[in-house]
């Protein structure tokens, strides 16, 4: 199965996603104060690290739920415009360089096509 | 008894608000003309009230507990959440519900055996928000969302978002009033939300699956559209088609296709389906 099956389903992290995207208050410390948000939560040192360092592929390999890297990324780097040009989604970029260069040689074969 | 009048599906990707403008010329005109197509033939059948099949991307439940559907059973609908105005470039929208409706369908589905969770407050994220904002743009159709969980492993295959499509459409008929019910699913098509090919779109795929709607065999489609099958064109997003296949257990025969764009641009494989005969 896909990537998806991959999460761990009692990850801390996890948890502590579900209730910063539902809590402003939360959201507002997150520039601030990561790492005690992180301890509230009862988050490892490698989770509170991955986040820190917006290690895309480590949060994959800690078991973070895919949807919650790219929201993890906008907290950081903002929310609006998130084109795939984006500064958020550097860190994937990043993180799959193989994944990247093949989608932009198909973004460009479309684009070729297109015209 | 109350009567199905309309069967259709289309994608909500957050792009097609958020961040509309970054595909290409071509793809915002066709998804413009397709979504427009779609909200003409949806006031043409004249509903009283629009079921919307979405899922919940992790928003209304936390990882430790998702149910497998939930119904949102409030008098009026609020959205997009806080949290997801300012990526999908939407403001507050207000849409009635169907409260009596909904009630209905998580009772009866309880003595049909089937679990469906409810939620009198449902926060919306792009699944119902983008759809609604193309289709339902000043909320005079009366919603009730359902949301499916197609993320959280374990994820139902499309067998059982069939079954459930079967027991919803028989449950919906035989419902004590005179509403005229439009069915829409929302979602889809190739993504993989937040994965290692979050740039990708599975094109072959896509038009590998709306050519098994358009041929309209329902047997054929559920034995070759496997979960692994979505799984591998773009995981935790293609599977989003299951609320497709759901909906397809409302209708008879093959789909009318209005568009599909493998839009990279927008993070999804987009498409607008209508199925002009109902079952």
């Amino acid at each position: 199965m896909g990537n998806v099956e991959r999460c761990d389903k009692t990850l801390p992290l996890n948890e502590m996603m579900f209730h910063v995207r539902r809590d402003a208050a939360l959201r507002a410390r997150w520039l601030t104060d990561l790492e005690g948000i992180a301890r509230e939560f009862g988050l490892s040192a490698p989770e509170y690290e991955a986040l820190r360092d917006k290690d895309v592929r480590r949060l994959h390999d800690l078991g973070v739920h895919q949807y919650y890297v790219p929201q993890i990324l906008r907290l950081f780097y903002g929310a609006s415009a998130n084109a795939n040009s984006h500064p958020a989604l550097e860190a994937y970029k990043r993180a799959y360089p193989k994944e990247a260069v093949a989608s932009a040689r198909l973004q460009a074969e479309l684009d070729r096509r297109a015209r | 008894m109350a009567t199905i009048v309309a069967a259709m599906a289309m994608t909500h990707s957050p792009g097609l608000t958020g961040w509309f403008d970054a595909a290409p010329k071509g793809q915002q005109e066709e998804a413009l003309r397709a979504t427009a197509e779609m909200r003409e033939r949806l006031a043409a059948a004249r509903p009283d009230v629009v079921i919307a099949f979405s899922n919940d991307h992790l928003l209304n439940w936390p990882i430790n507990n998702t149910p497998e559907y939930t119904v949102g059973i409030a008098a009026e609908h609020v959205g997009p959440a806080d949290w997801y105005d300012e990526w999908l470039a939407l403001s507050k929208y207000r849409i009635p519900g169907h409260p009596a409706l909904a009630r209905y369908i998580v009772n009866d589905g309880a003595r049909r055996r089937l679990a469906l969770a409810y939620l009198r407050e449902m926060k919306f994220d792009d699944g119902i928000s983008v759809p609604m904002h193309y289709l339902n743009p000043d909320g005079a159709i009366p919603l009730i969302p359902v949301t499916m969980n197609c993320t959280v492993p374990p994820i139902p295959t499309p067998e059982r978002a069939y079954q459930v499509g079967s027991v919803l459409r028989d449950m919906l008929k035989a419902y004590p009033g005179k509403e005229r019910i439009a069915i829409l699913a929302t979602g889809g098509l190739s993504h993989e939300p937040g994965g290692p090919r979050y740039f990708w779109v599975d094109e072959e795929f896509d038009l590998w699956f709306l050519d098994l709607l358009k041929k309209g065999d329902h047997e054929a489609l559920l034995r070759d559209c496997t979960l692994e099958r979505m799984e591998e064109a773009g995981s935790g997003g293609t599977a989003e088609l299951l609320s497709w296949i759901l909906a397809m257990a409302f209708t008879t025969g093959p789909a009318e296709v209005l568009a599909y764009m493998p839009a990279i641009a927008w993070r999804s494989g987009t498409g607008m389906v209508v199925w002009p005969t109902l079952a």
